[in-house]
């Protein structure tokens, strides 16, 4: 019996290791895609966005995910040059640690573009495909003090922030601060909020932040994967309110995920700044083709994104990437 | 056809012929697999863990366990980080910088097995909550030092210690040897087998148990730092949650080698082809262009075969 068990689990392994993909396509490029997380919604439809714009293309995507291991990425990228890859999209872990996985790609000549997390400046070359932050997170915010200004109080507010060794969520912050500059009479920024991008930290963030100061009016996060945290936290407080409800605490978000489409749709969220996936996802296959074909590709192509909110909801939902997703469920 | 299966499960190189069959078995199907560059590549991505999993080969020699091993990576990672920075570092620009920033990083791995070893043999203490504790907190530690931020700009004397396959290679050979010889033609090393497999007698016959458990644990944490030196030279970059992720990898290639979970057996060679297995499947899993789901099944079902035959191993020699 026991040497059955040994059989059905070498059988098994052999099995989940011959049975995958391989070879590159017949006649198309192949395009090793390396990404650091599939833990968010966002990085899925950014993940799905690159396969199905490599296959309208007859293109074949070789895959790896590195589980948050920068180390393993390295690893991985390698494993994409030994197959000789025609090009690299990366999502890298932080802006550091991915130098080394640029200069292997330079190295080997091969294309590389970083998809949504630029690298920091170094002799590395790269191309990054990321959403305008700063600009998209301005515009959302400002759309929530308009809706502050109709209140007709002065509101407490609290941001969340994400991990600021990645880039994205520093200009996430900095666009806030910049839409709040000027409206320090209508807005008090009590709360700033930690989270290192993790769901845990924001809710207990969160909870503190509304014992501290139960007036809070207007939370902005940095990204709408934390809004169920959010949504928690002020279940708990009684502060989950409808927009239009006496007690509504104005929310804000960024990304545009399917959590976010149905709180718009629900009349619980304000606005969220969506980061345009598809846009991104084809910009970064084109920037390979582009740099193979040795045209000059700037090295920042920034998406421009669009802020979403109650007003143009019909209007701007065929673009939202979560909304797309939500009606796939 | 059991006295057959026995040699071959007791065999010391019986995961090096099971590497050599799976080699054999998936290379017409993975493109590349068997290639000098690829080999290169797995070369390159065994070695620091070797150094961890030989820490913890020690451990398990003794019958404990060391679940602190990736948070002494991060924290050694980024203490060294720290101190080596070329702008804001404590060694910045400093003609030591690459070697004290290393006898740091030892230093921070040997302190922390320290306090691990006199929670276990001292305070006499579970090692699985002790290390799990440990694990907890140092790893919040790093984290809270540099409040989740990376640190790189390090020197390139010390970035090409982990970044330069041949000379992490002679690290990884002098490191393994010295292990080799420790474990294989000291007392202490004799001792370390002793407490595994008795510790009450071992006692009785004059081992210090206490000290011996104490110095495993030290051990392990230095090696663990210095695979942190050679992960962080690979990056280039300091980072807290370095590591975060391959605690199972470490266990299961050594577990996988043939060191027993039970304690009182285990060899240098034995990691080392337990390394090489796990790199193995890892490397032609990625290869394969499977799922990350797919590869952590596959895995999965690696390590628990492993851990079976671990424990039929152990019916054998009690036979």
């Amino acid at each position: 019996m026991k040497y059955k068990f040994i059989g059905i689990l070498i059988a098994l392994t052999m099995f989940a290791t011959g049975c995958g993909k391989s070879g590159k396509s017949k006649d198309g490029l192949t395009i090793g895609v390396a990404f650091e997380t599939l833990q968010t919604e966002y990085w899925v439809a950014g993940f799905d966005a690159i396969r199905t714009d490599l296959e309208k293309r007859g293109y074949t995507m070789l895959q790896a995910i590195s589980n948050g291991d920068p180390n393993r990425q390295l690893d991985q990228v390698k494993n994409f040059i030994t197959r000789k890859v025609d090009g690299i999209i990366l999502v890298p872990k932080d802006a550091k640690s991915c130098l080394p996985i640029i200069k292997a790609a330079n190295e080997a000549n091969i294309p590389i573009v970083l998809f949504n997390r630029p690298a920091d400046k170094s002799d590395a070359h790269s191309v990054a495909v990321v959403a305008d932050n700063f600009t998209l997170t301005r515009e959302t915010v400002s759309y929530l003090i308009d809706q502050a200004k109709k209140t007709g109080n002065k509101l407490q507010a609290a941001i969340l922030i994400g991990d600021l060794g990645d880039i994205n969520a520093v200009k996430r912050r900095d666009g806030f601060d910049a839409a709040i500059q000027g409206h320090e009479d209508l807005i008090d920024v009590v709360a700033r909020i930690p989270t290192e991008w993790n769901q845990e930290k924001a809710q207990a963030g969160v909870v503190n932040a509304l014992q501290a100061n139960p007036d809070i009016g207007f939370i902005f996060t940095s990204s709408d994967f934390l809004l169920p945290s959010i949504v928690s936290a002020l279940k708990s407080a009684g502060k989950y309110h409808k927009i239009g409800e006496p007690g509504h605490v104005l929310l804000g978000g960024f990304d545009g995920d399917a959590t976010a489409w149905k709180m718009l749709k629900d009349g619980y969220l304000d606005a969220t700044g969506v980061q345009d996936v598809y846009f991104e996802a084809a910009q970064s296959v084109q920037a390979i083709l582009d740099l193979r074909a040795g045209k000059t590709v700037p090295d920042l192509i920034l998406d421009p994104g669009f802020v979403i909110h109650q007003g143009n909801l019909d209007e701007k939902s065929k673009q939202m990437w979560g909304a797309q997703m939500a009606a796939k469920k | 056809m059991t006295q057959l299966l026995r040699r071959v499960l007791l065999s010391d190189y019986f995961v090096l012929g099971l590497s050599l069959l799976y080699v054999a078995a998936v290379a017409p199907f993975t493109p590349g697999f068997v290639s000098a560059e690829n080999f290169t590549n797995i070369l390159s991505a065994l070695l620091p863990l070797l150094v961890v999993a030989l820490g913890q080969t020690i451990v398990l020699i003794t019958g404990g366990i060391d679940l602190s091993v990736t948070a002494v990576i991060g924290l050694s990672s980024i203490v060294g980080a720290m101190a080596m920075n070329h702008e804001t570092g404590w060694l910045a620009q400093s003609p030591i910088a690459a070697p004290a920033g290393v006898m740091i990083m030892l230093l921070v791995g040997a302190s922390v097995g320290a306090l691990n070893g006199i929670a276990v043999a001292i305070a006499r203490m579970p090692a699985f909550m002790v290390t799990l504790a440990s694990m907890m907190g140092f790893s919040g530690l790093a984290v809270w030092l540099t409040h989740a931020k990376t640190i790189n700009a390090l020197p390139s004397g010390f970035t090409m210690l982990g970044g330069h396959t041949m000379i992490t290679l002679a690290i990884v050979l002098v490191v393994g040897i010295c292990v080799h010889v420790f474990l294989r033609r000291s007392l202490w090393g004799r001792w370390l087998y002793a407490v595994g497999h008795n510790s009450r007698a071992s006692h009785i016959s004059g081992v210090p148990v206490g000290g011996i458990t104490f110095f495993a644990y030290v051990a392990s944490g230095l090696l663990a730092a210095m695979a942190s030196v050679l992960y962080t030279g690979q990056t280039e970059t300091g980072s807290p949650v370095l590591g975060q992720n391959i605690l199972l990898d470490v266990i299961g290639a050594t577990v996988i080698g043939g060191t027993s979970l039970f304690g009182g057996k285990g060899k240098v060679v034995w990691t080392l082809f337990g390394v090489l297995f796990l790199k193995l499947v890892d490397n032609s899993l990625n290869l394969l262009n499977l799922s990350i789901f797919a590869i952590t099944i596959a895995k999965g079902a690696v390590i628990l075969l492993a851990a079976y035959l671990d424990s039929l191993r152990n019916r054998f020699v009690a036979a």
